[in-house]
């Protein structure tokens, strides 16, 4: 059993039962949750910003920044181990996208991202059928890949499931 | 419920807090001032045997990746410019403060170093969106600074923050600065503040840690500086935080007034904050202790 660490605009998956897939303190930034049940695997991807535009240079680098190329790359990973590569048969789910108090909602990247992820879901057939988004505060997301069990927490918050 | 400190005992606890070294005094007061030169800041890295170390020591880590190695002063403080000095000055003289574990807001270690790092970055990226002129490296500094009264006040809020949490929750406070007034009759801002005075912190400076929150309170001639910390500090936090009052603050509309940031420009911000971060943290981490 070990733990996958996925840091900001990074992707991973696992198929080994026992492991879990887990990113820090998301603010703005959306984890996407893929879980393959065909093939037991669970991915996910750690995405920063809405579109890759405005750095094409960082794509190379670091996909999973941005939802447009960050959702491609982790189905790419995980068809490498045996899923779909359309992610069809996919269970997907979202969390994060806070933001600061802001009724204007200016600074609202967290709306952004979770639209933009949205979008290139739909593109691929996918829904979210689960989200925990928005609100004001960060979320730290673990996931069992055993049993596909997502624990959310936030300092100073009981834990709560998604 | 708890007995919590009062106002007074805090205060007295401020008092005790040890004086900043008298290198990153003077940093502080020589970067916060406009007229100085390069070749000052140089002088105090080169008089100060354990800073100059380190200065070299980060300046040829991996992290920066130079092909030849730095050996002189003068080109390590040219290369990593003078905020960089001014924060590894601060960080090593007030090292027990910036990495404690912050009990008071359920942070781990180094948590409130890293946000004051992501707000330094962020803070100098917006100074140039300023729309007048604005010293970029002092908002860099101000950045490293500004939330240090949480240091301070979280050994007096352990256990606390499901109950602020629960307050702003049920609106009975506005922000999490509220919650610690309601608390201990004071807030972090306020505390910050105290110490800043304490450590005799270039105004500029103190009123980025007073005002950070509320940068419409700030004196006139500050304003454009704490605005640009205002948004650098929210900007740290949209990136990731790990205490209990990230994002529990308001953003003031008002920084138009002083800033044009488009959502874009913001994402690229971001962008920036997340990148540089990486590669500070990693310099300053991997030259510790050698």
């Amino acid at each position: 059993m070990s733990n996958l660490i996925l840091g900001v605009g990074e992707f991973g998956a696992s198929k080994t039962p026992g492991d879990i897939v887990k990113t820090f303190a998301l603010g703005s930034c959306v984890a996407v949750i893929f879980m393959c049940p065909k093939t037991r695997t669970v991915g996910m991807v750690h995405v920063a910003l809405p579109e890759s535009k405005i750095n094409p240079d960082k794509v190379k680098t670091r996909p999973g920044y941005f939802a447009d190329t960050g959702i491609p790359a982790l189905l790419k990973l995980m068809a490498g181990m045996g899923c779909d590569p359309k992610g069809r048969g996919f269970i997907v789910k979202l969390a994060g996208g806070a933001k600061i108090m802001d009724p204007n909602n200016t600074f609202n990247i967290g709306k952004r991202n979770a639209l933009s992820i949205k979008k290139v879901l739909w593109k691929y057939g996918l829904g979210s059928v689960a989200e925990d988004l928005g609100a004001t505060h960060s979320r730290t997301v673990s996931v069992a890949v055993s049993t596909g069990e997502i624990i959310l927490s936030s300092p100073g918050r009981s834990d709560w499931k998604l | 419920m708890k007995q919590r400190a009062t106002k007074e005992e805090i205060l007295a606890a401020i008092k005790k807090v040890p004086l900043l070294s008298p290198s990153a005094s003077r940093l502080l007061e020589l970067t916060a001032s406009s007229d100085h030169k390069l070749s000052e800041v140089i002088d105090i890295v080169r008089c100060d045997a354990a800073l100059t170390a380190r200065v070299l020591k980060i300046v040829n880590s991996v992290a920066y990746g130079l092909v030849h190695e730095v050996s002189t002063v003068d080109r390590a403080v040219g290369y990593l410019g003078e905020r960089m000095i001014a924060g590894i000055a601060l960080e090593d003289s007030a090292a027990a403060l910036f990495h404690k574990e912050l009990k008071g807001y359920n942070g781990p270690k180094s948590e409130l170093w890293n946000h004051d790092l992501r707000t330094a970055i962020a803070s100098r990226e917006i100074a140039k969106h300023a729309k007048q002129p604005i010293n970029q490296d002092l908002a860099f500094t101000a950045g490293i600074l500004h939330a240090v009264g949480k240091a301070v006040l979280s050994d007096f809020l352990t256990q606390s923050a499901n109950e602020v949490l629960a307050e702003i929750d049920d609106n009975e406070v506005t922000d999490y600065l509220a919650g610690e007034r309601n608390l201990v009759g004071l807030d972090h801002t306020e505390a910050g503040y105290e110490l800043a005075k304490s450590w005799e912190l270039p105004d500029s400076l103190a009123a980025a840690i007073r005002y950070h929150h509320n940068p419409a309170d700030t004196p006139e001639e500050h304003r454009l500086l704490v605005y640009a910390v205002h948004l650098g500090c929210i900007v740290a936090m949209m990136c990731g935080s790990q205490s209990s009052d990230s994002l529990q603050y308001h953003l003031d509309k008002n920084y138009t007034q002083y800033y044009d940031l488009t959502s874009e420009q913001l994402a690229m911000v971001m962008l920036e904050v997340n990148e540089m971060f990486d590669t500070l943290q990693s310099a300053m981490t991997d030259t510790k202790g050698k």
